[in-house]
């Protein structure tokens, strides 16, 4: 690797390097702009980590950039080992540079949590780590993934006390006190490759912005420029580019759906120039480098899952980093589109980026890390957990929940144990149980073990509903571990019912009440847990990832990505109920006689579930599975060659199977009598799926008043303003006024002539007596004997 | 004390030079100290060798990547259980546990020392002050024995063998060293010096004696390894100390600065922090500047309580 000249180097870069930041031997943060050229200074540290015999770990959150990163790497760090372990947290996976060859380990920070939970099987790498690099440091304050990444850090630093921490961000609010944290210095600069000018364009109507965008990207391209137009949904992206395209713009649209293929032939006709306008949803802000000129924010607001909000000023710049690409631009341009009422628009261009505070602020994220350290064996007592956890930034700011308070829940709910130590002294000891340790292994949050453990441990007199398969589904995905849930839109509901209406579910039969009496989410929340529960068992069936993304309106990585989450969270349920050496001899008979009669028990479905889940295999194919030597694969090939389960196997002509691509002759003779003796002990037919089906229903509605719109009304905020009220908490927010006597609304439905949506949220919130009686009959379920999805849908986000 | 200037200024070992004077923190595997299990990835930081008693090296899985000094383990006939033999001219230790036998021969230890150690030290056997006369001589000329026995009978080149050195007072450790000076030994090593460091004047003469007799080979002194004591030991004609206070302290919670002074409740990896800040301390290195919070981190200072007994 060549040292680049002075001359090569930027002013920043310039500077850290004059002052010896990354050598002094203190932790740092660096704070630069997107494109300022922090990536080469964590080269440089690294590379000075390797030659010094010393191995280095570089953490990213995405799992898409550490690959291209390791590309890159590999030729860059030529005679030094590069690895990448992202993936599938929990399981056991052979990677082509295993761990303790790897001199320079790339990895998200779930995997180095992971591996510092489970730290006396990385004992061969961990202490030999010079350096670790934490890029999008501000990742530390995101309530979902930085406990798990501020968790990391806290245990890696304790088990190798001479690891040098560097952080790279280029968003921080408070760069100096997390700098103090890790009584390290830091460094900023708003130094950029190329200037940039910020710009405000107002609108008055939502149903001006596609006009506005169109001049704004039309100028741009004129002068030779590209852009990059940011929004808030996919459909967005696909409407605006194609709209853009039939005005004659060279545009496509760029969104996480797109399988690898496609994003890469989009970013290669972006970046040689043939496509000039690009329209994206967030994803290309986290790291790929594909900068244009002009940069529009379309959207000032996304969805968080259950509401729109506000962009934080973090996204929005981070977003703006991309504007202006070296050597071929002399000026970058951010533009935002904001609504003409809102100053708030102004701030972003300011710059004050958000406080970054720490997520194990929040208790349940608190109580997880904790069982991770007594799990892992870093801390048996309380004062031991406490010291431990005084080092945390959430301690350092001053909002760390009790420790002994969060300590006392988990043992009460069952993850912890306190008892007296052995031995003479008069200690009192913490540590995990079966539960916790399951917990720890399987990176869940200990509520969901607890969830997952209350759902499926039989009670003490034994009559317990059978759970089909998509009951065991719907267990694990309402706790928080699964995701990502798919949303649920009105539109669908008769469409989901019909669905339903093929499965076998117990836990969806009986009326309204029992059935949403069951489980612990409600509302829209649990139309997403049925919805994706749903998407789960048809990927079973089909084990086809883009048809299963197609019947349910979502994307095939998602389909994936579930199919992972679940497999997690089945892995657990199954320790959770497997026996235990420790078990009884009533539970043996019983287990014996559950054996005899009933059909497999609930572990033995379990495990099937979870391979059904890992592989895209249906409950036929998986018994095939049960044949040892038999794997996903060759399950797949059998079937497809008309051996549908396990007894078909059985019976099967050795030569006939030993035609098929894979199967020897003499394996096959194995296999069929493995078989047979196995469906001695259960048939095939028991992972067969009977009992009730679910049935649901989506009751009959008035006429009067557009329902649909009367539904999404009572949705929406309407706040006074001025002589008038603003609408929001729909895609956009609007305004109605009084105009020329009557009510007036600035969205395209009213523009149409429609009563629309924000008119009669407006109408209700004045209390209008014809609309209030109208709500009341929408609202009283006239059927309730059977779980109705529109009332769900009623009861709002939860 | 003028030592030869023919002294090297280090040790050259298959697994890499031992730069002298050298303070070698020792370690052990195996289940019954898991404080070593954590703190042995980090001997190469700071320090320059590692040393281990042959009844842990046994036990050695994964070797460590620094150069390793393997003890005989004859330490042991210091033991209830242990008894001193002569078989065959040589002095073999045997050992009673559980009703069962067993023997330690030079032969195993250099056998295994050949496969494993760096430095090796021939099989001696150390004189406690309250032991007789006789018995002192008679383990002293076993002690010699052995010493000669493994100098005829090593077959690595790239090992270097030390002979020990045991004895009561300044002139049988005189008498056992000179018993050395003729042969080709790599260097010398003193045992026996750690119940009689009370009487230190004592112990820095059967330093001078032994130096004298043998001027010209690297001397190694067993087990003392404190603080104040080692600057003393190398200006004295000491080439290099080994000692496994600084983590038999910290296994205590406590730090060698203040040794009136311990954590209580210590976790495993405050534990280890103590350790390598001992370590430091001893070998007089610096710990990085990642590593202060360790030190100037005031999670200690302000828990640690008055020890029961205070001393280290």
């Amino acid at each position: 690797m060549q040292t680049p000249t002075r001359i090569d180097l930027n002013p920043p870069q310039q500077q850290v390097v004059e002052r010896g930041l990354l050598t002094s031997g203190f932790n740092c943060i660096i704070q630069m702009p997107t494109g300022a050229g922090k990536t080469w200074l964590a080269e440089q540290a690294i590379l000075a980590t390797l030659r010094n015999d010393q191995r280095a770990v570089y953490l990213t959150p995405l799992r898409a950039l550490a690959n291209e990163l390791v590309d890159k790497w590999k030729r860059l760090f030529d005679g030094f080992e590069v690895g990448v372990f992202t993936g599938e947290y929990g399981q056991h996976q052979a990677y082509p540079v295993p761990f303790d060859r790897a001199r320079l380990l790339v990895m998200t920070p779930e995997r180095l949590d992971a591996c510092t939970r489970h730290w006396r099987s990385h004992w061969g790498w961990l202490p030999e780590v010079g350096l670790l690099v934490v890029d999008e440091l501000h990742l530390l304050g995101d309530p979902g993934r930085g406990p798990r990444l501020e968790g990391a850090i806290l245990r890696a630093r304790r088990l190798n006390p001479f690891l040098q921490l560097l952080g790279l961000s280029a968003t921080l609010g408070n760069r100096g006190e997390l700098a103090e944290w890790l009584a390290g210095v830091h460094f900023v600069s708003d130094w950029r490759p190329i200037p940039v000018a910020w710009r405000c364009t107002r609108y008055q109507r939502a149903t001006d912005k596609p006009r506005i965008l169109h001049e704004e990207v039309d100028r741009c391209i004129a002068a030779g420029g590209q852009s990059l137009v940011f929004v808030q949904s996919r459909r967005r992206a696909e409407a605006l580019a194609s709209g853009l395209a039939k005005l004659g713009l060279a545009a496509g649209h760029h969104h996480a759906g797109l399988d690898s293929n496609e994003r890469t032939r989009l970013e290669q006709e972006f970046r040689s120039g043939h496509l000039r306008v690009l329209v994206s949803t967030g994803t290309l802000e986290m790291g790929l480098n594909l900068p244009a000129r002009q940069v529009v924010l379309y959207d000032l607001q996304t969805f968080d899952g259950s509401d729109f909000v506000p962009l934080s000023t973090n996204t929005v710049w981070q977003r703006a980093g991309r504007a202006g690409r070296r050597g071929l631009d002399t000026q970058g341009e951010v533009v935002l589109l904001a609504p003409s009422w809102d100053r708030t628009a102004d701030q972003y261009a300011r710059g004050q980026f958000d406080r970054v505070l720490s997520g194990l602020s929040d208790q349940a994220a608190l109580s997880e890390q904790l069982l991770a350290d007594v799990s892992s064996g870093l801390a048996r007592t309380r004062s031991q957990l406490k010291r431990a956890f005084q080092m945390s930034l959430a301690a350092h700011q001053h909002r760390l929940p009790p420790v002994d308070q969060t300590i006392n829940e988990m043992v009460a709910a069952g993850m912890m144990i306190e008892s007296n130590e052995e031995g003479s002294r008069n200690t009192v000891v913490l540590k995990a149980t079966r539960l916790g340790r399951i917990a720890v292994r399987q990176m869940l949050a200990p509520s969901t073990v607890v969830s997952l453990a209350k759902a499926f441990r039989s009670s003490p007199d034994g009559a317990e509903p059978v759970l089909t398969f998509l009951d065991i589904l719907l267990i694990c995905g309402q706790t928080k571990d699964c995701e990502p849930l798919i949303p649920v839109d009105f539109e669908e509901l008769e469409d989901l019912s019909s669905k339903l209406a093929r499965e076998y579910s117990t836990l969806l039969s009986g009326d309204h009440s029992a059935v949403t009496a069951r489980f612990h989410v409600s509302g829209r929340r649990l139309l997403a847990v049925i919805k994706t529960a749903l998407v789960a068992r048809q990927w079973t069936r089909s084990g086809d990832p883009d048809g299963t993304a197609e019947t349910f309106g979502c994307y095939a990585f998602e389909v994936r990505r579930l199919a992972e989450s679940f497999e997690r969270l089945l892995t657990a349920a199954s320790s959770v109920v497997s026996p235990t050496k420790d078990n009884n001899r009533d539970s043996d008979d019983e287990y014996l006689r559950a054996l005899l009669d009933e059909g497999p028990p609930l572990h033995e479905r379990m495990k099937a579930l979870t391979s059904m889940v890992a592989n895209g295999l249906d409950e036929q194919t998986v018994t095939l599975t049960f044949v040892s030597g038999l794997g996903p694969k060759l399950a797949s090939r059998l079937r497809d060659a008309g051996i549908t389960d396990i007894e078909a196997l059985a019976l099967a002509e050795p030569d006939e199977l030993g035609k098929l691509r894979g199967v020897s002759r003499c394996r096959a003779v194995r296999w069929i009598e493995e078989a047979a003796a196995l469906i001695q002990r259960r048939s095939a037919l028991a992972f067969r799926e009977v009992g009730t089906k679910a049935r649901s229903s989506t009751a009959a509605w008035p006429v009067e008043v557009n329902q649909y719109r009367l539904r999404r009304a009572l949705d929406l905020n309407v706040r006074q303003q001025g002589e008038g009220f603003e609408v929001s908490g729909g895609l956009e927010p609007h305004r109605v006024r009084l105009e020329v006597g009557k009510l007036g609304c600035d969205c395209g439905d009213f523009a149409k002539g429609e009563t629309c949506k924000h008119l009669l949220a407006v109408r209700l919130n004045q209390q209008d007596p014809i609309l209030a009686r109208l709500v009341k009959r929408l609202q009283s379920a006239a059927c309730s004997r059977e779980l109705d999805l529109h009332r769900l849908w009623f009861e709002g986000k939860q | 004390m003028k030592t030869s200037g023919m002294l090297p200024s280090s040790l050259i070992t298959a697994h890499g030079p031992i730069r002298l004077p050298a303070y070698v923190p020792v370690t052990t595997f195996g289940d019954k100290y898991p404080l070593d299990d954590l703190v042995r990835p980090y001997l190469p930081r700071l320090a320059h060798a590692a040393m281990v008693s042959f009844h842990y090296a046994k036990q050695m899985r994964e070797r460590p990547s620094l150069p390793l000094l393997v003890d005989s383990g004859g330490f042991a006939s210091l033991f209830q259980n242990a008894v001193v033999r002569k078989i065959g001219g040589l002095g073999v230790l045997e050992t009673t546990t559980d009703g069962k036998k067993e023997t330690l021969h030079p032969r195993d230890v250099l056998d295994f020392q050949e496969q494993h150690a760096d430095v090796a030290f021939t099989l001696d056997f150390p004189v406690p002050p309250a032991m007789s006369n006789r018995e002192g001589r008679r383990r002293l000329s076993l002690t010699v024995a052995n010493a000669r026995w493994a100098i005829e009978n090593r077959r690595r080149k790239d090992m270097l063998l030390f002979a020990c050195v045991q004895g009561w007072d300044v002139d049988s450790y005189a008498t056992c060293a000179k018993a050395y000076s003729k042969l080709t030994f790599d260097g010398i090593a003193i045992g026996g010096l750690v119940p009689r460091v009370r009487d230190f004047p004592q112990v820095l003469r059967i330093i001078e004696a032994v130096r004298a007799a043998v001027p010209d080979k690297p001397l190694h002194v067993f087990g003392l390894g404190k603080p104040g004591i080692v600057e003393v030991l190398f200006k004295n004609g000491v080439q290099s100390v080994d000692s496994s206070s600084y983590v038999k302290l910290a296994a205590d919670g406590r730090f060698w600065g203040q040794t009136s002074l311990h954590l209580p409740d210590a976790s495993p990896t405050e534990r280890l922090h103590l350790a390598l800040c001992n370590l430091a301390v001893a070998a007089q290195r610096t710990l990085p500047l990642s590593a202060s919070h360790l030190v100037f981190g005031s999670q200690w200072w302000d828990r640690m309580v008055p020890a029961a007994s205070a001393g280290g």
